[in-house]
């Protein structure tokens, strides 16, 4: 097949492709048993960025919104502590534990950002989230260092969880349960000496922790806290990602995911049209499989509904055809956005 | 990994083994409707339904850390199993020993799997004992040199119980196998940043060391902004270090037109003009022409960047006429 027939988006396919997602999928996926609800996320705000999420019945929309629900940890029924509190993952663990264990059930930051971001596409009102409780759990995951830990119960802690947390605060608009400055301290130290930001300080620059770090500077209001001289390090950095596609780190192969993670981070930046959009898009299009659907990060391998997703977002901000605008920081559409802005007037009209 | 319940003949279900009938297996609860469901294998199934009983009676035994083992190896990424398992450790004063030979087996089958380096981590710092974390992470490094998480786990091993003194050698191995290893350009900065430090004699040393890998391959991002960083701790900055500049020009007479080249020349060109020390190298009209030159010829990629650069040149350079426009003006009025 010649790259010009390549270059359409087969929509129809990746529609089809999100939908059996959200049905059922082979045991070959067993790893993925504890974060289904980022597969969940990754097709329903797939299917959004389609235009498509009407492709989503009532019924099933319902199925979905309870089932996030579901797995909404709630305050110890004894203590009344909040730690705990989040969306799970899966229902692996959604048992009813005694005092002694109940920590072993407990939300994951990862997991309650893309549950929240699920909910507001699928336009749920967000009534049924217990607000505070969410705000503690966030809480008491920061670390000393400004960092966040994903779980309460023996996680590592990153820069992707700082993203996370700084996601929940921003959608539950209450930042009680994160220290900006702290966090602030955190990303500015993890800026590396060829200015790309790193996991964690000292650790190579990497293209997604970056776009955490950045995303996470915007979320918070703090992107002037970095110097004239941070800021164009960084843009340089990450335009040099670029080869036809993005690469995440210099001299690793292009992938299509970093055409999201670079092209969001440049976007934030206000430079992402000193991109070439043409080069980006012909890579991300060679890794379309215009069969099935679906995208994966080198040509001719295995799909998956993250690089999917990422693939269609990277597409959205280049400002593609057929597709609904993205909001970079957030990685959701402007429609899930707008659906937001109209919650928290709710939520700040009640208060 | 994946889930091969059917190819191991010999397996015997948790609720077929009598040594476990005193259990009651906990099924998941997924609610009435529930998405995204995973088909998963009876062994699976059986594996986390009896792992669910025993997290809900907090049953501490033998029998349950074999358990953990089983569901370790159907899912390494369930966090929560770790956890039962590193609490199962304490309470059962497991010989941490052996645990640390079973998780590095873990390791090598998901070297980038995140559960396995975190409990990894913990059982390092729970017997204050490092001393297999260089050979362990040299072997994932061995299969992939550029492996996020054992990079992470040495570092953390290394600035935790001070084991810089070989890291150099590793290092320069590395990069003498692949100079474009990005990881362990990072590595080396580490090892100077953290152990070595910055004295002019080092900072010369790994100026020169750059230099050398340049010359070797001079399209090479990850060497090129090494030398970038290292300069961050030279007083004289990019633009005064002789020996740095004469590099720039030697290559770029022989031909050299490498972007990283030019950009770090454009660098060397507005350093110049910040400090006020112009030179016939070193000066916005050369800033600009290999703007130029890196948009329409070199670069094209980036040609909008380079534009953007460019203007800012532009500008600086307009600024500093004026200037000169009002001294000539000012010389005239005194006369
Ligand atoms: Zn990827």
């Amino acid at each position: 097949m010649s790259h010009e027939e390549r270059i359409e988006l087969a929509h129809r396919q990746h529609v089809k492709y999100f939908m059996r997602f959200l049905n059922i999928l082979p045991s070959s996926l067993s790893s993925h048993d504890t974060t289904r609800v980022t597969i969940a996320y990754f097709s329903v705000c797939g299917l959004d960025v389609l235009g498509s999420i009407s492709s989503i019945n009532l019924e099933l929309r319902q199925r979905i919104v309870d089932w996030i629900y579901q797995l909404q940890v709630h305050p110890n029924k004894e203590s009344g502590d909040m730690s705990s509190c989040g969306f799970q993952g899966s229902s692996t663990i959604n048992i009813d534990l005694g005092a002694a264990n109940s920590h072993y059930r407990c939300g994951h930051l990862a997991m309650t950002y893309t549950g929240l971001c699920i909910l507001l596409t699928l336009g749920d009102d967000l009534s049924r989230i217990n607000r505070k409780a969410l705000v503690e759990g966030v809480k008491a995951l920061q670390t000393d260092e400004g960092n966040f830990s994903a779980t309460l119960s023996g996680c590592e802690s990153d820069m992707r969880f700082v993203y996370c947390a700084a996601c929940i605060s921003y959608i539950l608009d209450d930042w009680s349960g994160f220290n900006i400055e702290k966090a602030t301290e955190y990303i500015i130290k993890s800026i590396n000496y060829d200015f790309g930001i790193a996991q964690c300080p000292e650790l190579e620059s990497h293209g997604g922790t970056t776009f955490c770090a950045l995303a996470t500077l915007a979320l918070t209001k703090q992107l002037d806290k970095l110097s004239t001289e941070q800021v164009e390090g960084l843009k340089r950095w990450l335009l040099f990602r670029q080869v036809d596609g993005f690469n995440g780190r210099p001299n690793k192969s292009v992938d299509t995911c970093y055409s999201f993670w670079v092209g969001a981070s440049l976007k934030i930046l206000d430079i992402l049209h000193m991109t070439n959009y043409g080069n980006n898009r012909k890579y991300v299009y060679e890794t379309q499989d215009c069969v099935v659907g679906g995208f994966s990060k080198w040509p001719d391998t295995c799909t998956d509904p993250m690089h999917t997703y990422l693939g269609l977002a990277g597409l959205s901000l280049i400002g593609e055809n057929g597709l609904l605008e993205i909001v970079p920081t957030l990685n959701i559409t402007n429609r899930a956005f707008e659906h937001l802005k109209t919650i928290h007037q709710k939520w700040a009209t009640e208060s | 990994m994946s889930d091969s319940g059917d190819s191991d003949i010999a397996w015997t279900l948790y609720k077929d083994r009598p040594e476990w009938k005193d259990i009651t297996p906990v099924s998941e609860d997924d609610g009435p409707n529930p998405v995204v469901v995973i088909a998963h294998s009876e062994k699976f199934e059986d594996v986390y339904d009896y792992f669910r009983a025993v997290l809900k009676k907090n049953e501490k035994s033998e029998r349950v850390l074999q358990l953990t083992k089983d569901a370790v190896e159907l899912n390494p990424a369930n966090y929560t199993v770790w956890q039962y398992r590193r609490d199962l450790l304490k309470a059962l004063g497991t010989d941490l020993r052996s645990e640390l030979d079973y998780v590095e087996s873990v390791i090598k089958q998901s070297p980038k799997n995140y559960q396995v380096w975190h409990h990894r981590r913990v059982l390092v710092e729970w017997l204050q004992d490092p001393t297999l974390e260089l050979e362990l992470t040299g072997d994932a490094l061995l299969q992939d040199p550029k492996n996020y998480h054992a990079w992470q786990h040495r570092q953390w091993a290394i600035k935790t119980f001070g084991l810089f003194s070989k890291e150099m050698a590793f290092v320069d191995n590395l990069i003498t196998e692949d100079v474009r290893n990005n990881s362990a350009w990072n590595q080396r900065y580490f090892v100077v940043n953290n152990h070595l430090g910055w004295s002019d004699l080092n900072v010369q040393r790994e100026i020169c060391y750059a230099m050398e890998k340049i010359k070797f391959v001079k399209n090479n991002e990850s060497a090129w902004n090494y030398l970038r960083g290292v300069l961050l701790h030279d007083k004289r900055g990019l633009s005064g270090n002789a020996v740095v500049t004469s590099f720039c020009e030697d290559l770029y007479k022989n031909k050299c037109r490498s972007p990283y080249l030019l950009a770090f020349i454009i660098d060397i060109c507005d350093e110049a003009i910040k400090k006020g020390e112009l030179s016939c190298f070193h000066n916005p009209d050369r800033a600009i022409e290999l703007c130029t030159a890196l948009a329409t010829k070199y670069d094209k990629i980036r040609s909008k960047y380079w534009n953007y650069i460019s203007e800012k040149f532009k500008i600086a350079k307009n600024e500093q006429e004026e200037k000169e426009k009002q001294q000539e003006n000012g010389d005239k009025m005194d006369d």
